[in-house]
């Protein structure tokens, strides 16, 4: 994530507030399911106008540009279905993974959603170990069902490529 | 302007048919050093080389930086007009000159001591220059940046050579260009864009195990199982017996596996695009026949994109474009982008979704293939058997006026026409 977009995320320069404690469990909810490769599960916490997105860019434009990953709630239904034929070579065995959420302000909160910017660092081993790090921003909408994850955005440190094997979820 | 010599290659105590012979590959190609150091003096600082697509550098001043094997270049528009691909360094000290991916300059300037060269390679200013003394003007005109001696464009599709004799590009895609051709059938302006971003997805195997897996059609019920299992079965049967797809060495390394008899067979548009019906894409249905007519449409929406690659580095993957640079021998950047046609955002946004399902790092089909060549260049460090054996449909290859031909789409038939190609090229026989 550039600078720039950095600060149009904050423009007052006023801190943000943080993320209500529901909010925060439910982000390190989703951390731990895809770190543990819990698919099924993980994909259970998405509302169905769902998007997961990886740009390559931070200011790319999904019409027009490429990314790694834009997933609709179809699409990660197909993901997570892959994943679990557990004939997925890439993930086969799964990636060992813990990942830490850090700095979590609220970037924006509307009567039903709310969403979440935050810093992660991802340590990933298989055969080796990788260190993934980036930007994710999360949507998240309350209901009386409870949440939703609505948009899952992640900006890596190294979207510039080369990338290595991104076939778990990021 | 600075000339480029091809770098002398030994060819005294080294005899290719040790490593590749008609039906086997020996391990060494993918792992040695000098075997690697070799395709770099003979493939990619000889003969003809994908580099960039004219949509990328349509403006004067437009740039992109890209390598050529390991030698990095700009692939520059010059204020000229002129399309160069100049060697990426300063011919002052070696300075790395233009460090963006891409951009838009009218002249590139060191940083480390201010030498400045126009977008054609010409050295046009050097700071403090009576240091030079008389020779001065010498010096401006003697180092001029390195340029690719020979590059030419098909269709849109640039490549270059950096050697200055040698086989014009006509004769080194002979019968790819069909292949381009069958691409741009399905462009109402006969051209496409390739600004969409390129994936750029580090693969762990040597540069040919990427190159050569992508006409592969053999593994994709085995590599590619959980696709089809959890999702949607393959477009057509991937079983050899059941359809009318076959595999062919095209001559010069180029090869395919080509699906156009099957497609013919069914008579049904768009089998290769998820078997979307027509009425979903009307404008491009439309602006199609209205350049092409209704049956020539039909028929190039029947067979669909080319399945083929093209020796030794770029992939047309259907309506996705791939290429490759070889970093090391058990190191490749495969580059990946979607074939975007002009003004059909409609169809151009389906073709993005589609990329991003299939190809690249997180790609549902591209990051199998990545893990499988990555084993199968751990594979190569046990030492025996020596060779890999490419001899599956060898008594069946039939040859037309279309180059080698297999009817069993998993016949190993590409694969030797690949590494014929390369016995030829690295052991010195052929002309690039």
């Amino acid at each position: 994530m550039t600078t720039a977009q950095a600060s149009t995320e904050n423009a007052t320069l006023r801190p943000s507030r943080l993320p209500d404690p529901e909010i925060e469990a439910f982000l390190y909810l989703e951390a731990r399911l895809a770190d543990e490769a819990r698919y099924s599960e993980w994909e259970s916490l998405w509302a169905d106008d769902a998007l997961y997105w990886v740009p390559m860019n931070p200011d790319d434009d999904p019409s027009v540009n490429l990314a790694y990953i834009y997933d609709n709630r179809h699409r990660i239904k197909s993901r997570v279905a892959q994943l679990n034929t557990g004939n997925r070579h890439s993930q086969t065995p799964p990636s060992v993974m813990r990942r830490m959420l850090g700095n979590m302000e609220i970037l924006d909160e509307s009567s039903d959603a709310v969403t979440v910017g935050s810093n992660f660092a991802l340590f990933e081993y298989r055969y080796s170990q990788r260190i993934w790090a980036g930007r994710v921003i999360h949507k998240v909408r309350r209901t009386d069902a409870g949440l939703w994850l609505v948009a899952k955005t992640v900006h890596l440190v190294s979207a510039g490529g080369p990338v290595e094997t991104l076939a778990f979820l990021i | 302007m600075n000339t480029l010599e091809p770098p002398p290659v030994a060819l005294e105590d080294f005899d290719v048919s040790t490593i590749v012979q008609h039906d086997r590959v020996h391990g060494s190609v993918y792992t040695s050093p000098e075997i690697f150091q070799r395709e770099l003096d003979t493939i990619f600082r000889r003969g003809w080389v994908y580099v960039a697509h004219e949509s990328e550098v349509s403006e004067p001043g437009d740039y992109l930086t890209r390598r050529i094997g390991t030698d990095p270049v700009v692939i520059a528009h010059g204020r000229d007009g002129e399309v160069r691909v100049l060697l990426n360094r300063c011919t002052h000290r070696a300075n790395k000159l233009c460090n963006a991916e891409k951009g838009s300059a009218s002249s590139f300037r060191c940083p480390y001591h201010g030498w400045t060269f126009s977008n054609t390679g010409a050295l046009s200013a050097v700071p403090m220059r009576e240091g030079y003394g008389e020779t001065f003007q010498k010096v401006r005109s003697e180092l001029g940046l390195a340029a690719a001696p020979r590059v030419q464009s098909y269709r849109g599709f640039i490549f270059a050579s950096l050697a200055a004799e040698g086989i014009s590009l006509t004769e080194h895609l002979g019968r790819a260009t069909d292949a381009i051709d069958r691409l741009l059938a399905l462009s109402p302006t006969g051209t496409i864009d390739l600004r969409a971003n390129w994936m750029k997805h580090h693969h762990r195997a040597n540069w040919k195990m990427v190159v050569e897996n992508n006409v592969d059609g053999y593994h994709a019920l085995f590599t590619h199982a959980s696709v089809y299992d959890a999702i949607r079965p393959a477009k057509v049967s991937h079983i050899p017996s059941k359809v009318d797809v076959v595999v062919r060495d095209m001559g010069g390394g180029h090869s395919e596996i080509d699906y156009s008899a099957e497609y013919r067979k069914l008579d049904e548009e768009f089998v290769w695009y998820g078997r979307m019906p027509r009425t979903k894409l009307p404008k491009y249905i439309a602006a199609l026949e209205s350049k092409y007519g209704p049956q020539k449409t039909h028929d190039s929406l029947v067979v669909g994109p080319p399945h083929t690659l093209i020796w030794p580095n770029l992939f047309l993957a259907e309506m996705n474009i791939m290429y490759v640079e070889p970093i090391a021998p058990d190191e490749t950047i495969a580059y990946t982008t979607a074939a975007l046609f002009p003004g059909q955002d409609e169809l151009n946004q389906r073709t993005l979704r589609r990329a991003e399902g299939a190809m690249g790092p997180a790609g549902f089909l591209i990051a199998d293939d990545g893990e499988i060549g990555m084993r199968n260049q751990a594979g190569l460090a046990a030492r025996k058997p020596d060779w890999l054996r490419l001899a599956r449909g060898i008594e069946t290859d039939v040859t037309d006026e279309t180059g080698i031909v297999n009817s069993d789409k998993s016949a190993e038939t590409p694969q030797r026409g690949f590494y014929r190609q390369w016995a030829s090229v690295v052991g010195g026989e052929a002309e690039q």
